[in-house]
């Protein structure tokens, strides 16, 4: 049986929502990343649905901006990661609360 | 020299005394008192010979204009301002020269002779003007000088508050002055004198029974009446011949000069309030003499009892008998002024009359022309206070029977007190020991005493006053047929009542007697005395004191406190909600971040 | 309408830039004595160029709308209708004159007062005096209002970093309620001046813009209130003056001379000038709120309150706020008269003010106190102190002979066409402040010496009055003196300038 549009958004939705939750309730900054990436996949998967079957192009052209836009992000969250462990010895989220007051 | 410019000399005179002494001469003491003495004759030689020249003029200048409104400085020189002038002229003169005399190991001598030049010349302003708000702005500087001279010894505290409560008092009465002011020239659209008595001959004048009735209180103020007599008795503070010269003869009749030239605005009921007014004062302060101790003190409440005199003659409808009265009050109240400087200087600055006493034998000038002034006041005939005081009494009797019955119970007091201070200063033995090394002072404190007698003696006869002054003496009141009988021997019957009971019943040993004898009597008059000042303490303690302290007290904690720093408070209740959002954790900030899309999603598809 | 060109000596323009010049010169690192020196000419510059527009005044053509040496210049914000507009008329010049005077005086006595970081204080001093200067010579009224804040930045400065008791306080509540009257008023004049059409700030323009086109009467309505509240909490109308006893007590003296002397009379220089002419029907609308709030509260209530001071300066800053009572009720009264009386009012309060203040700090130095309850018996070490001192009191308290009694009279007079019970209530304030100026007079300098400051006399021997604080104090008595002696020199101008300002509010009643 030939998956329906339907099908390809109601995953990109369920695999955007389980990023979404996974960075509201994880702790790890890693595992918050990797929840960013799973969010922005999830995009990319509704994009290429709809161009498959719209027969236009334009989702594919899409993903290339968004996987591109996502490594350099990724690049740059984990410098900034990595600096952040050297000087507070942790990446749990609720302890990096400096900024309050 | 025309009239105008002699006037203006007058008034200049003094003040240019004031102003040298002022910038120039303020550590040199003798140069400051010659030129203030210097200022007092051109003062005096001014004002005799306009008053003998005859002629009269009135001239003004615009001072200050603002619209419809102007202000006008100018001068009125008529029957009233002439009898005045001089007489402020000569006591001034008599009071200068005494002070080279008394004031002449004094220190600070130059403030007082400047305080003395710019007395003269706000008193001669008050004279010479022709308009109400001109008047007041001189007004208030006589209230000025008056501070200035009772603080003359400001290391005492009993002079400061003296000279603060003299300001202050009449500063009350000033406040009804002016609002009346106001009142008249909003009712007849001017304040000048010689548009006023235009109008009240053209019969366009707007009476009122409130207009008098102010204008009356800058009088109550300055010439200490009721209940407003409290700083007269205080301003003995200040040096002697400043007493005799403010608080007796000139500034404190300022306030019957100003009811004269106000006198058209004058409507009955306003008349019979101040002839009541005058004659309940000279009566208060008749009892109060009777009790004091200090030489001074009996004058000044002797002033107070001969002002309300004259404030009750001019009730009972003649200014004229007021300014007779007015004007050998000035001569024989000066004179017993400058007497008692004369005695308190002999006597090494002693003012206690138990510890004088046998100063006939040793001070006999003094006690001549002292004697002089004596019979003079108490009414002995032939003497100036004689005629003014008969003419007062005749006036009463035939208008208010109930009035010529407290003002010749009045006289009988006068008469008592005058007597037992004549009594117990000069005769007996000497009850100190200053007293027994007393000797008269030189020629400068003597000779305005042997001038003053002259003219306390012959100042009831008319023919005595130039020509000039005939427009006011024809106005004093002759008693006829049966009233003047009557007043005469009433006048007599007092004269002798008094001073017989007073020579009889006061010993010169150093007691008061009434306090010995008659202790509830004595505790009486003196509670008297003191009631209005214990009543005005409590009221300024415990009324003005208090609400001036709570005012401050809603002020600084109401106003700057709850309101002012509550808007802070309550700007920061606002901040630390606001800060509360700062958690600093990631979770929360994705929280509302999900939370402000949810509203835009909202707001997007039209729910919101 | 005000040509921008101006002629080759522009003495308004001079008494602005001058001290701006010195103060950035100083600001560039001068070195101190060459500061000081440079400071008396910054000083002394504004003040001899209100002398030559003083004395030229009157013959002077005046232009248009009775002013006089107009000039403009141009800065690039015509667009807005902007423009750095100089102008006397009958108004501003005894305003022009005060600033100068009392810039001087404060000028020269800061000098001689050996205060820390003496350049830092002398530039604030100095761009203190020229926005002054500024704000009484400006035609426009965005530079009105611009020079109004140049002056009073300084004073925010000057009272958080030199002032005395708890000046960081009195400092921080004087910045945000000052700004809070301030912003009002920029609200109220941008209204003015967007509602008017008229497309420029000069208030030439606008006077003729809105006497052929009045404003509709709800926006005048409005605009007034806005003014009226914006202009009276910069000139601490009740209930909006508890900055003044904090912030004058704090402020040190050539700061609280120039804010009390003569910034506090931009609110009311601002509604005689600005608001009364150009919003009549506003002006009768709100008269009788001001007047109630005027008489009951800042005659009344300040006037009691003052009665309770114990604290010399406080009781001055009180008392200042006491007669602003006085000129906000002759405002009310909305007449030729009684606006006349504020103008006279203004310089006379600006000038006694002023010395009060000086001689306050005067007898602080010797008395190292401001508690009256600890002084007495000064008179006899300083007798020139005492002398001037009394002479300060009885000038603000109104004697004839100086210039308050002429500011305060005409006042009065028109205040009973007004209201008759609020008359009464305003003269009850000359009595209640003849009390307390006097009772200070007597606790300070008159009486024994009490037993504090002989203690403070003989551990530093006390002297009367140096010549470097005789001579501002002599500068500003004398001025008292002699407009009170002859208030034609003032009040003939401000007559004629009144001559169409106060008609209209009386003609809309």
């Amino acid at each position: 049986m030939k998956p329906t549009l339907d099908a390809f958004v109601l995953l990109s939705g369920a695999l955007f929502a389980v990023g979404f939750l996974g960075v509201l309730v994880r702790r790890n900054t890693l595992v918050i990343f990797m929840c960013l990436e799973l969010m922005l996949v999830a995009a990319t998967l509704a994009l290429v649905a709809f161009s498959r079957f719209n027969g236009t192009g334009d989702g594919d052209v899409f993903v290339f901006f968004i996987l591109t836009v996502a490594a350099a992000e990724v690049a740059v969250g984990l410098a900034i990661i990595v600096a952040l462990f050297r000087t507070r010895q942790t990446i749990q989220v609720d302890r990096l609360n400096s900024l309050r007051r | 020299m025309t009239p105008l410019d002699t006037a203006l000399l007058v008034l200049l005179a003094p003040l240019a005394s004031a102003a040298v002494i002022t910038l120039l001469l303020a550590r040199r003491g003798s140069a400051a008192s010659a030129l203030s003495v210097l200022a007092a004759a051109i003062v005096a030689a001014g004002s005799l010979s306009l008053a003998f020249g005859g002629g009269r003029f009135s001239g003004s200048v615009e001072w200050l204009r603002f619209g419809n409104f102007a202000i006008s400085l100018g001068f009125r020189y008529d029957d009233l301002a002439a009898l005045m002038l001089a007489i402020v002229a000569v006591v001034g003169l008599c009071v200068h020269v005494f002070s080279l005399g008394y004031m002449h190991d004094e220190p600070a001598k130059a403030r007082y002779f400047g305080g003395l030049s710019i007395f003269m010349f706000s008193m001669i302003g008050i004279v010479l003007a022709d308009n109400l708000f001109m008047m007041f702005i001189f007004w208030e500087l006589v209230g000025f000088s008056s501070y200035f001279l009772i603080n003359h010894w400001r290391e005492r505290k009993s002079a400061s508050d003296a000279s603060k409560k003299a300001f202050i008092v009449n500063r009350v009465g000033d406040f009804g002055f002016l609002l009346g002011i106001i009142l008249c020239y909003w009712a007849n659209g001017t304040v000048g004198l010689g548009e006023l008595g235009a109008a009240h001959a053209a019969g366009t004048l707007a009476y009122s029974r409130l207009i008098p009735l102010l204008l009356f209180c800058g009088a109550v103020g300055k010439s200490a009446q009721l209940p407003l007599q409290v700083w007269l008795p205080d301003a003995m503070e200040g040096p002697t011949p400043v007493s005799a010269l403010i608080h007796a003869a000139t500034m404190v009749a300022a306030g019957i000069y100003m009811l004269c030239r106000i006198s058209v605005l004058m409507v009955p009921q306003a008349l019979l309030v101040i002839a009541w007014v005058g004659t309940l004062t000279a009566l208060y302060a008749a009892l109060c003499a009777v009790t004091q101790r200090d030489i001074k003190k009996v004058l000044a409440y002797s002033t107070l009892s001969q002002l309300g005199y004259m404030v009750a003659a001019f009730g009972l409808g003649s200014a004229g008998a007021a300014m007779f009265h007015l004007t050998t009050h000035a001569f024989f109240k000066a004179l017993l002024f400058l007497g008692s400087g004369s005695v308190i200087l002999g006597c090494h600055h002693e003012q206690d009359i138990f510890r004088m006493g046998g100063l006939r034998t040793r001070m006999p000038l003094t006690f001549w022309t002292f004697t002089v002034a004596v019979a003079a006041i108490v009414g002995l005939p032939g003497l100036a206070g004689f005629f003014s005081k008969d003419a007062i009494l005749a006036l009463a009797y035939d208008n208010n029977p109930a009035v010529f019955a407290l003002l010749a119970l009045t006289a009988i007091l006068t008469a008592f007190y005058m007597l037992r201070l004549w009594k117990i200063v000069f005769l007996g033995n000497p009850r100190s020991e200053a007293a027994g090394h007393a000797r008269e002072a030189g020629i400068s404190v003597t000779a305005p005493l042997v001038l003053l007698a002259v003219l306390s003696a012959i100042g009831g006869y008319r023919g005595a006053y130039p020509r000039g002054f005939e427009g006011i003496l024809s106005q004093v009141p002759e008693a006829g047929g049966a009233t003047h009988a009557v007043v005469l021997g009433a006048s007599l019957f007092v004269l002798a009542a008094g001073a017989a009971a007073a020579l009889a019943f006061y010993a010169t040993d150093g007691t008061d007697a009434l306090e010995t004898r008659l202790p509830g009597v004595f505790g009486f008059l003196s509670s008297l005395r003191t009631s209005f000042d214990t009543a005005y303490d409590a009221y300024v303690s415990k009324v003005q004191q208090r609400g001036a302290l709570i005012l401050n007290f809603i002020d600084v904690v109401g106003l700057a406190g709850v309101v002012v720093r509550g808007v802070g408070g309550a700007a920061e209740v606002v901040s630390s909600g606001l800060r509360a959002l700062h958690t600093g954790r990631l979770g929360n900030y994705v929280y509302w971040f999900l939370f402000g899309v949810a509203v835009l999603w909202a707001y997007a598809a039209g729910i919101l | 309408m005000t040509t921008l060109g101006h002629p080759a000596f522009d003495p308004l323009l001079l008494s602005v830039a001058a001290p701006l010049a010195v103060a950035l010169s100083i600001a560039l690192g001068l070195p101190k004595r060459y500061a000081v020196k440079l400071a008396y000419v910054g000083f002394a510059v504004p003040a001899l160029m209100a002398l030559i527009v003083w004395w030229g005044f009157g013959e002077a053509a005046k232009e248009s709308h009775g002013y006089a040496f107009l000039s403009g210049y141009a800065t690039g914000l015509d667009g807005f209708g902007i423009g750095l507009k100089f102008g006397i008329n009958g108004i501003s010049l005894p305003m022009f004159v005060l600033a100068g005077l009392v810039g001087l005086a404060a000028g020269l006595y800061a000098i001689q007062s050996n205060a820390e970081r003496m350049k830092t204080y002398l530039l604030l001093l100095l761009v203190m005096q020229a926005g002054l200067m500024g704000t009484f010579a400006s035609v426009d009224i965005f530079f009105f209002y611009f020079f109004h804040e140049l002056a009073l930045i300084p004073t925010f400065i000057m009272v958080g970093v030199w002032g005395g008791r708890d000046r960081t306080y009195a400092a921080l509540q004087m910045t945000i309620y000052l700004t809070l009257g301030a912003m009002l008023s920029l609200l109220g004049l941008i209204a003015i001046y967007a509602k008017s059409g008229a497309g420029s700030f000069d208030i030439l323009v606008l006077r003729d813009t809105l006497a052929s086109r009045p404003l509709g009467e709800t926006t005048q309505r409005h605009i007034f209130g806005l003014l009226l509240f914006g202009f009276g909490i910069l000139v601490s109308l009740w209930p909006f003056h508890s900055w003044a006893p904090l912030g004058y007590g704090a402020a040190p003296s050539s700061a609280a001379m120039l804010h009390a002397g003569v910034l506090k009379k931009f609110g009311l220089y601002g509604l005689l000038q600005i608001a009364l002419p150009l919003l009549p029907f506003g002006a009768s609308h709100w008269s009788q709120t001001l007047a109630v709030l005027a008489g009951v509260g800042n005659v009344l209530a300040i006037g009691l309150v003052t009665m309770a001071q114990r604290d010399l300066k406080q009781m001055v800053g009180y008392s200042s706020v006491m007669h602003m009572g006085y000129a906000f009720l002759g405002i009310a009264a909305g007449s030729i008269l009684g606006a006349g009386g504020v103008v006279m009012l203004m310089v006379a309060h600006g000038l006694s003010v002023a010395l009060l203040f000086l001689l306050s700090t005067s007898v602080y130095q010797r008395t190292h106190t401001f508690d009256m309850d600890r002084m007495g018996g000064l008179a006899q070490k300083a007798p020139a102190l005492a002398a001037l001192f009394v002479a300060a009191t009885f000038a603000s308290i109104g004697l004839p002979g100086f210039a308050n009694f002429w500011g305060e009279l005409p006042i009065f007079v028109a205040l009973w066409g007004f209201s008759h019970a609020l008359t009464v209530v305003a003269l009850t304030g000359t009595v209640v402040s003849a009390v307390y100026g006097l009772r200070a007079a007597a606790r300070v300098f008159f009486g024994p010496e009490s037993a504090a400051f002989s203690q403070v006399a003989a551990a530093n021997p006390t002297l009367d009055l140096a010549w470097g604080e005789k001579l501002p104090a002599l500068l500003l008595a004398a001025a008292l003196l002699f407009i009170g002696v002859w208030p034609r020199s003032f009040s003939t101008e401000i007559n004629r300038a009144l001559g169409g300002a106060a008609e209209t509010v009386v003609a809309s009643r």
